[in-house]
């Protein structure tokens, strides 16, 4: 008997495909009959070659759909109509068992709903056309995306998660055809590389310029890596690098490869698999070296944290800017970048010549000497969960210990992980979840009210009831908001309400009383893990106001 | 230069007879109208004649048929680029330059020329027999289906005769622009509400006008921030206190209005009488690119802040004319519209009534308003025929004080439609704040004429200078002159129900054909399009979902669009935008249409922009 089919979307971003990897791998291992399909935007269906498990790669060309839609005309719009309701009925005449959106956008969560896939997981839509989250996984991912300060996990880790993939690969992996890597080598050769010296690969681009490392120091960068390794520096990126290449390119002498826009993704791969150490921003290649197994110095400033979007896989080196304004906004518009500069040249040049040379020694001393910047070694956990490690003696912060107490939180709770003692103390945030405690505890109660009442004739007391729950939520949405310790926890309820669908009211009831349940609960270890000193006290008035303002 | 050129008679006759045979109604008219009195006739040095008027020569003084295939060479050029099937050809002079182009050019030519008298003197000059079988002339006010019927159209001016501008040969063309235009463009429209007032409901029913004539209409709704006015003086009662909180509250309305238009981005933003926009906030409005209208529904002489942002407006309606106009115009650097109120059919209708409708909002006279003095006056003379007040500011009207309706509680529009529908003889006075009677200045005519004559109600309504032009009285209106002969035309009218109804059907008919929200919006629009031409030129219209479902036959997407108003555009804004609102499961057509707007919103507006 065959096994399940699954249908993977994840239509537009090219590191976000690697970062696919490990969970249909993962499927794969666990589930070897298991059919996959991966619908993915044409241009990016190369990168689907090179990750195993595949069964079958569904382009579509969104690009072609673009071009209908530029400056439409009716039979433009009608031809746009018409492409989409093929995709609809060509994926639903497939019959999936398990649809997995790894696309967080309102148009996936529409294709996901019209695809109508019974076992729907992350962004889908409900019946009626709003956009709710299906999994726990997805709905913690999606709440830390919104409060990335305290992002527990890497984005990879969600996906298998969400999957259902308990264990699977614990590194990226992309295997480059044999023709791409010899094509890759010949380029390589044709520039200028002789083969011997060493091969460090820069990474010059970024979807935005926030999130692109100056070229100056790019410059200081290659000039030291000459002088101290006599490394050729092989320069990558899209077309929209060039010009940032050629001026890279004349700042920096005759040991230069320009392969800005000259590569396939596959060549690309090739390329990065040549090279002792990749260094680069938070971008696609990034993953693409990883998922070759080429060691990378990674910088993270502006909106990118090491945390859920580093590289994945142990041992790769991830320099951070914790700037009070860190992580902002994807969309910001940044006018003093400043981040960019706490990077500095001197110290990447240390992390690569280090990491090159597998010195963590060096890189722990390295880290130590530059104390403005956050120095990370990437590992996996006892729970097979990639993880940060610290380098230098820069002690934790309370961010740190929040991100720490998050993670053991969920793996507690999703996955059943014992509880661990408690981290760094942060009493204030303790006390902040305390009452979290309470007001959820109090809805809680109310909840059940309102579930004893759903069924009866007691129509103006289950609405006097489920007016006072309204508020009591309202008062939870408040402390998520308030307190940014609580904000994940909160907004995890918050998406977890907002999935609620169906006309059953005893089954909604139940659902709802169950959520505040649940929070409760969870902010209970919340308070413990912040806590090492248990405190058992009398709520103050405010707080017995706040519980009982139902 | 010979200067020898004569009428001839027998050529006058032949062209005219020539004419008459294409189009026995010009050439009446052409052959009615005296030749022109002061035009000198000249002999080219070509030995051509051409006209000189007031020591303008309306063609070339050497050689007017060179100069006639040069003007006729560009405008081929330029029909043939804009795909056109019409050209029409502004001012006729003496021809040449129309031989030309139908020499040149297979298509329709269509002729405006409004100046009978040149068209007289050009016939008597030149044989242009063979012209008038080829080309049609057109020497009067064009009507709509006229202008309609040009199809894709070119408008090619005759310079001297477009200089001149003799006869409105301006104002046609810039009727036959506007018109095609405003029929051709699909554009954005933000209309701005006041906080409250008799204008507030003015604003919704010149939205649906406006979205029904096919653009895409949003309304800032300001009525929310009513509360907050009214609420001003708590921080300060008077003074300069309350100035300083007067001006804050102005200023954040109108950073809120900046911020609302440059986030819609309209290609107009209409405002309504009494809307909180100021002449600073106008500039800025002007520097977002937008065009400003404007509508000041109010009497000049009561709110006399029209002197404040006339100026900042580049259109400009006003329901007065006179000296008023003459000084809004001389004031206001674009353009002065008279644009006289008129009425929703979709709210003032004829209603069937309950037997308990009939009998709660009924009576043999009525009237709908507010207690200005003026009414208290002349009502009292009307108590004894059943009368019943409807309307709020009616406190302390002694002793017209038992007829007020609901201890005089605001009336909604609603209710006010079903008692114009109820009353047998509905009162209509103007309002006024200086006599007790009928106002003698009264010209504008009240929104409430429109409304009673759009729900099929017959109305007593005191005479205006500017009601003849829109209702004729005695016919579809019952007009009075003083109070004092109320009493008698009540008695007299309750006495002939056939002719109230004959009345009323007629006025009824009237607000149908002439004074809608529509056709307001309609004329205000193609004024503004007969100037605008090139900036709306980017604003096609698009096909509608009543368009595309006619092709779809019978597919899933043709009965998804059925399900919408027909109207509504085939764009993904105006799909989408059709569809809030709805409830229920979505329909894969939906599905796909919000995938789409979606994918558009994602990743091609930016590139679009």
């Amino acid at each position: 008997m065959s096994g399940r089919k699954i249908l993977i979307v994840n239509l537009t971003r090219f590191g976000d495909l690697l970062q696919t990897g490990p969970t249909i791998a993962g499927l794969r291992a666990q589930e070897p009959d298991c059919h996959i399909t991966v619908v993915v935007e044409k241009n990016f269906a190369e990168v689907c070659e090179g990750l195993p498990g595949i069964d079958r790669i569904w382009p579509i060309d969104l690009d072609a759909l673009g071009r209908l839609l530029l400056q439409p005309a009716m039979n433009d719009l009608r031809a746009a109509y018409g492409t989409v309701e093929g995709w609809v009925k060509a994926l639903r005449a497939e019959r999936f068992d398990l649809a997995l959106n790894y696309s967080s956008s309102r148009m996936s969560a529409v294709l996901l709903q019209l695809i109508g896939v019974s076992d729907t997981r992350g962004w889908t839509a409900t019946a009626d056309g709003f956009r709710v989250i299906a999994h726990q996984w997805a709905r913690l991912f999606s709440a830390a995306c919104l409060n990335r300060q305290q992002a527990p996990f890497n984005l990879v880790d969600y996906y298998k998660r969400v999957a259902g993939v308990s264990d699977g690969p614990r590194a990226l992996r992309f295997e480059v055809p044999p023709s791409a890597h010899s094509r890759a080598a010949a380029t390589l050769r044709a520039g200028g590389w002789d083969g011997q010296r060493p091969l460090i690969g820069f990474q010059l681009g970024a979807s935005r310029v926030v999130r692109r490392w100056p070229s100056k120091h790019f410059i200081a960068v290659g000039r030291a890596l000459e002088a101290q390794l006599g490394a050729t520096l092989v320069l990558c990126g899209g077309k929209g690098e060039r010009g940032i290449a050629e001026e890279l390119a004349a700042g920096l002498g005759s040991q230069v490869v320009d392969l800005c826009g000259r590569t396939s993704i596959a060549e690309l791969g090739g390329v990065l698999a040549h090279c002792d150490v990749l260094l680069t921003s938070d971008t696609g290649p990034m993953h693409m070296a990883v998922a070759v197994g080429t060691p990378v110095v990674a910088l993270f400033f502006g909106p990118a944290l090491p945390v859920d979007t580093g590289p994945y896989a142990p041992d790769h080196v991830c320099l951070h800017a914790p700037v009070a304004c860190a992580p902002c906004d994807h969309n910001i518009t940044c006018l003093d970048s400043f981040c960019r500069d706490v990077l500095e040249p001197a110290a990447v040049v240390e992390a690569i010549c280090a990491r090159r040379a597998e010195d963590w020694a060096g890189l722990e001393r390295a880290a130590a000497r530059w104390a403005g910047i956050a120095w990370y070694r990437t590992a996996v956990d006892r729970e097979g969960l990639a993880d940060l490690v610290r380098l230098g003696d820069r002690p934790p912060t309370r961010r740190d210990g929040l991100r720490r107490a998050y993670r053991a939180l969920w793996k507690h709770v999703l996955d059943g992980t014992a509880m661990p003692p408690a981290g760094i103390p942060l009493a204030e945030d303790a006390a902040a979840a305390r009452e979290l405690v309470a007001v959820a505890t109090a809805a809680a109660t109310i909840a059940a009210q309102v579930q004893a009442l759903v069924g009866t004739d007691d129509i103006a007391q289950l609405e006097d009831v489920a007016g006072r729950l309204e508020l009591t939520d309202r008062r939870l949405f408040q402390l998520g908001q308030v307190h940014e310790a609580l904000a994940i926890l909160v907004q995890t309820f918050r998406f977890e309400k907002e999935s609620l669908e169906g006309a059953d009211l005893a089954a909604l009831a139940a659902a709802t009383r169950g959520f505040h349940e649940d929070l409760a609960a969870r902010a209970r270890c919340f308070v413990a893990l912040l806590d090492p000193v248990p405190r058992h006290r009398e709520l103050t008035r405010e707080e017995k106001v706040h519980a009982s303002c139902s | 230069m010979p200067s020898d050129v004569r009428q001839m008679p027998d050529v006058l006759a032949a062209n005219l007879a020539a004419l008459r045979s294409a189009a026995p109604a010009v050439a009446e008219a052409v052959g009615s109208a005296p030749p022109l009195l002061q035009a000198e006739l000249l002999a080219t040095r070509s030995g051509m004649p051409t006209l000189s008027l007031e020591g303008q020569p309306l063609h070339n003084l050497h050689d007017p048929v060179a100069e006639a295939e040069r003007w006729a060479g560009e405008a081929v050029e330029r029909l043939a680029r804009e795909t056109a099937v019409t050209a029409v050809v502004l001012g006729f002079g003496l021809g040449y330059h129309v031989e030309a182009l139908a020499r040149r050019w297979s298509g329709r030519i269509v002729v405006v020329e409004p100046d009978l008298a040149l068209l007289h003197t050009a016939c008597g000059v030149r044989d242009l027999q063979s012209l008038w079988s080829r080309v049609e002339l057109m020497v009067s006010t064009l009507d709509d289906a006229t202008i309609d019927d040009l199809g894709r159209h070119v408008l090619l001016r005759h310079g001297p005769s477009w200089l001149r501008g003799q006869g409105g040969l301006r104002e046609l063309a810039e009727r036959i622009a506007g018109r095609s235009t405003a029929r051709q463009v699909r554009l954005s429209i933000v209309v701005i509400s006041p906080l409250s007032g008799g204008s507030y409901p003015i604003t919704g029913y010149c939205a649906r006008a406006l979205a029904a004539l096919g653009h895409d209409v949003h309304v800032l709704d300001l009525a929310p921030f009513a509360a907050g006015a009214e609420a001003l003086p708590h921080f300060a009662p008077s003074g300069a206190g309350r100035q300083t909180v007067d001006r804050a509250f102005s200023r954040f309305l109108s950073a809120g209005i900046r911020t609302a238009v440059e986030r819609l981005a309209p290609d107009l933003v209409l405002g309504m009488a009494q809307a909180p926009i100021d002449a600073a906030l106008l500039s800025e409005l002007g520097s977002l690119g937008c065009v400003r209208a404007f509508w000041f529904v109010e009497d000049h002489r009561l709110f006399p802040y029209w002197r404040d942002v006339v100026g900042g407006y580049d259109y400009f309606g006003v329901i007065q004319r006179g000296a008023f106009f003459d000084e809004a115009a001389a004031h206001c650097p674009g353009r002065v519209l008279y644009l006289p109120l008129a009425a929703d059919p979709m709210v003032h209708r004829p209603l069937e009534l309950s037997a308990a409708e009939q009998q709660e909002f009924g009576s043999p006279v009525a009237f709908v308003g507010a207690g200005y003095r003026n009414r208290r006056v002349a009502l009292r003379c009307l108590l004894e025929s059943g009368l019943k007040i409807w309307g709020s500011e009616w406190g302390g009207a002694l002793p017209v004080g038992p007829a007020v309706q609901r201890n005089g509680a605001r009336v909604s529009t609603e209710d006010s439609v079903r008692i114009f529908n109820a009353t047998t003889i509905n009162l209509n006075l103007h309002s006024s704040t200086y006599v007790d009677g009928i106002e003698p200045r009264g010209d504008f005519v009240n929104p409430r004429t429109f409304e009673l004559a759009a729900c099929g109600a017959f109305q007593l309504v005191d005479e205006r200078a500017l009601l003849p032009a829109l209702f004729r009285p005695g016919e579809e209106v019952i007009t009075f002159n003083e109070v004092g002969a109320l009493p008698a035309l009540v008695r007299e009218w309750q006495a002939r129900p056939a002719d109230r109804a004959r009345i009323a059907s007629a006025a009824r008919r009237r607000v149908l054909a002439e004074h809608t929200y529509e056709h307001r919006m309609q004329t205000l629009l193609e004024s503004i399009c007969a100037r605008e031409t090139e900036r709306f030129r980017s604003r096609p219209r698009a096909a509608t979902t009543a368009d595309v479902a006619a092709l779809e036959g019978g597919s899933p997407l043709a009965t998804f669009l059925n399900g919408l108003p027909p109207e509504t555009p085939f764009t993904l804004d105006g799909v989408v935008g059709a569809m809030q609102g709805r409830e229920g499961d979505l329909h894969e057509a939906e599905g796909i249409m919000l995938f789409l707007h979606q994918f558009d919103d994602l990743y091609v507006k930016e590139h679009r922009a």
